[in-house]
């Protein structure tokens, strides 16, 4: 083992910045594997699974049972960079650090996904490691797959940087220079050619300069240390004080990424892409800033190259598509008529056979219909335009109304259809059209599949994993799935082939759809199956929470402001009833009205015509609303001008206690504004 | 017979001969016009209790046969229901505003379009309810 020879010290800082930077866990480990010093692995799947299993043994990468991870002593060995997927699904990789023959140690980096995880991969390591498998999924639907030539670069640079670290290591280890810390990150940093390193003190002024970014902005060291970081902006960000900004909120959150435009020396712009990190002495305050600046102006055209041509193809295609669907659904029609006419003794009486025969083919038509209307949605997830508005909506209503809508089909069937809804279940937060579609999708799956006299049942109730979701299960009695297709039926074009199942199964497009549908609402959809005896579709839906769709209101900053107003907007509809294509544009108004990002509006959280309310959380004080109450009525008088509609503007302000913690006091506010929006609800009611 | 007399503008002659045939089935007179011109005459010189609509069609469009019915007095009463092959997304909004009472994307069930005809033309109760679920 030759861990002494790695200063620990030089590389923790080095390691972090680039794992911050490249967005990846990372750490060095000795020859064996083993972790030293403290490493940057923030990755919330992993830590999630490593806090649920204290008693942690295997590789610190690695999210495997059983099986000891071998990337590290597999990179020494072929003194390559080795690659390795674990059971979560999560890729990583080793580079070694040769000096020669000797084997010091590896760099680990890596932990993410390199594509979609599989859902049930996923919920085998939940149940391995005793963590909810709601909450692995949805840390890991956040963290977004990179490419394997994303993780392939990233392993390119380290390899870089470790021979950087090597060469300088061995060339310079007696320098004195190598004293105090900075004199390690200025040996380290010198090294990395195309980033431009530079660090800054709490005031902005620059304080080290690397090659790098001597070469990307053109100053020589001597010149710009002392100098503002500033220059570097543009003067529109000077102006809008954006350096400021950006030093500011590194200092509270410990970090931040942007992306845009910066200024060389000779004045000419490049596109940045820029990590500025706060260099903390050990629990003391801040000590200044390193910042990573990468020119990314090359990819950035690549990029909008890309992206332009990729919609002009997504547009291609649903043009394509649209028409076809238009032309499809032309002679359908005309069939469906001639059809369902003589079906129905429009042109005299049939015998039963004929009547048979018809009805096959109306079914048949009515099965060509709703393939023609996937066609259309399959596009739209592929160029991701396929949209969810979410609203609060009542579970128990919805199920009725796709229960009387499937009642016919299930009958004809001889299927009978249960549903068991508790009335008093909490609203969800969903798209109640597409929730809609979904359901559909699965109760006529379910009645497709299960033979004549069998079940289908639909059920709803709490989410037993995660109080904060609700689950609706489809249950039938058909001929079930078996385990190895519990993931295929959901892929694109999926068609389970079984001999006990006739007859074709559509597009096999409905359950992608809803997949990519329930994601898109937050939620997730799965399948729990015994062949021969019917199989159950799970999917959840969240809570609908007001607490947790203010969330982001309620920033540390916003609460230090100590008021927040709760700002209720009755429109009053003068010629009678709501128009329901107004409301989102008065919505889009009051959202120009606020302040974005710090402020909300929320549309009206139960409705009483002729009187559309909504509120909106504003985080500012009674001269702050009035400012804000001025500029909607003005808006809403532009907008309006055949005066239709009538604002009626109310305000309270709360004030934040001081002395309490963040979750108190956010729990405290959020408690008194549900309560005001109930009974300014009740009280708009009782006008009515 | 209800005789009420409705009138379908459409330029696919099958849709024509289909619908016309259910809606004779449930009592109506019908009469049919295979672009919007011919719609347009012919529903001045039938004035029709109830107007069936393409939207798609050669020569004079269903946006323009909606147009200029509101221009001539005594079509503007006539109510309109569109029946397209187009989506509705990017048409319903624009029918409904140009003056039409409901919007169907072909194919559509018989029950529930003809629950819209015996509601546009006051047979049943209650159209607005109808057509805001």
């Amino acid at each position: 083992m030759r861990a002494g020879l790695l200063d620990l010290d030089a590389w923790g800082g080095i390691l972090t910045t680039f794992g911050q930077t490249m967005k990846v866990a990372v750490a060095l480990t000795d020859s064996a594997g083993h972790v030293l010093g403290k490493c940057h692995n923030a990755q919330a799947v992993w830590t999630l699974i490593r806090d649920a299993a204290h008693d942690w043994t295997g590789c610190s990468f690695c999210i495997s049972t059983g099986v000891p991870c071998t990337a590290v002593a597999e990179a020494l060995r072929v003194g390559a960079v080795i690659s390795v997927r674990d059971e979560a699904g999560l890729t990583h990789v080793a580079v070694p650090l040769l000096l020669g023959n000797q084997q010091l140690g590896a760099i680990i980096a890596g932990q993410v996904f390199d594509r979609y995880p599989d859902p049930l991969q996923l919920q085998r390591v939940a149940k391995e490691f005793g963590v909810s498998s709601q909450q692995l999924w949805d840390l890991s639907r956040k963290q977004r797959p990179v490419t394997s030539a994303v993780l392939q670069t990233s392993a390119d640079l380290l390899c870089a940087l470790g021979k950087a670290f090597l060469q300088q290591r061995y060339g310079a280890i007696l320098e004195a220079s190598l004293a105090d810390t900075n004199g390690h990150f200025r040996l380290l940093v010198d090294g990395v050619r195309d980033h431009a390193l530079f660090t800054i003190d709490t005031t902005g002024r620059v304080t080290g300069w690397n090659a790098g970014a001597e070469r990307m902005f053109g100053y020589v060291e001597s010149e710009i240390v002392g100098q503002n970081f500033s220059c570097i902006f543009t003067p529109e960000d000077i102006q809008n004080h954006v350096p400021e900004r950006h030093l500011n909120k590194a200092s509270q959150s410990g970090r931040i990424e942007d992306e845009g435009w910066r200024i060389r020396g000779n004045q000419k712009q490049f596109w940045a892409d820029v990590n500025i990190t706060s260099l903390l002495d050990d629990a003391g305050p801040i000590r200044g800033f390193a910042i990573i600046v990468q020119d990314v102006t090359e990819r950035r055209k690549l990029v909008t190259v890309m992206e332009e041509a990729r919609q002009e193809r997504a547009r291609v295609q649903e043009r394509l598509l649209s028409h076809v669907s238009h032309e499809l659904r032309t002679p359908l029609t005309a069939i469906y008529l001639f059809t369902t006419n003589v079906l129905d003794g429009l042109l005299g009486d049939l015998n039963s056979e004929q009547h048979g025969h018809l009805s096959l083919a109306v079914d048949n038509v009515k099965q060509l219909k709703s393939m023609v209307s996937d066609l259309l949605d399959i596009t739209r997830v592929e160029t991701n335009k396929l949209t969810v508005e979410l609203q609060q909506v009542l579970l128990a209503k919805l199920l009725a109304d796709v229960l009387n809508t499937c009642k016919t089909n299930a009958s004809s069937k001889k299927i009978s259809l249960h549903s068991n809804v508790a009335f008093d279940l909490p609203f969800v937060w969903a798209d109640p059209a597409r929730l809609r579609q979904i359901l559909i999708n699965l109760i006529d799956n379910g009645i497709k599949f299960t033979p004549e006299g069998g079940t289908v049942t639909v059920e709803s109730r709490p989410f037993a994993e995660d109080n904060k979701f609700l689950c609706i299960s489809v249950s039938d009695t058909g001929c079930g799935i078996s385990p190895e297709n519990y993931e295929m039926v959901f892929e694109r074009l999926a068609q389970v082939k079984n001999g006990t199942q006739a007859g074709r199964s559509g597009l096999g497009l409905g359950l992608f759809i809803s997949r990519d549908l329930v994601s898109r609402q937050g939620g997730r959809i799965w399948v729990e199956s015994q062949l021969g005896r019917g199989s159950t579709f799970y999917l959840t839906l969240p809570v609908f929470s007001l607490a947790r769709l203010c969330a982001h209101v309620f920033t540390a900053a916003n609460l230090e402001a100590g008021f927040v107003t709760l700002i209720a907007v009755d429109v009053v509809w003068v010629e009678g009833t709501v128009q329901a294509d107004i409301v989102p544009e008065i919505r889009k108004i009051l959202e120009r009205c606020i302040h974005p990002g710090e402020d909300m509006v929320l549309s009206s959280l139960g409705g009483a015509e002729p009187v559309e309310t909504f509120f909106i959380i504003a985080c500012t004080d009674a001269n702050g609303f009035s400012v804000i109450a001025k500029r909607i009525s003005r808006e809403l008088q532009d907008f309006d001008n055949t005066s239709r509609l009538k604002p009626v503007i109310s305000s309270t302000t709360l004030l934040v206690p001081p002395d309490q913690s963040r979750d108190e006091q956010i729990g405290g506010v959020m408690e008194t504004i549900e309560e005001l929006i109930r009974k300014h609800l009740v009280g708009k009611k009782k006008l009515k | 017979m209800t005789g009420k007399k409705i009138l379908i503008i459409d330029d696919d002659r099958h849709l024509l001969l289909g619908l016309a045939a259910r809606l004779k089935g449930s009592g109506y007179e019908v009469v049919c016009a295979k672009d919007g011109t011919a719609g347009i005459n012919l529903a001045r010189q039938e004035l029709p209790d109830l107007v069936i609509l393409d939207l798609g069609m050669p020569g004079e469009d269903g946006f323009r046969v909606l147009e200029r019915m509101r221009e001539v007095a005594c079509l503007s009463a006539i109510p309109v229901i569109v029946l397209t092959a187009r989506a509705p997304a990017d048409n319903e909004k624009r029918a409904l505003d140009s003056g039409a009472v409901a919007f169907f994307q072909k194919p559509t069930s018989n029950h529930q379009f003809l629950s819209a005809i015996r509601q546009t033309l006051g047979e049943t109760i209650a159209l607005s309810t109808f057509l805001r679920t």
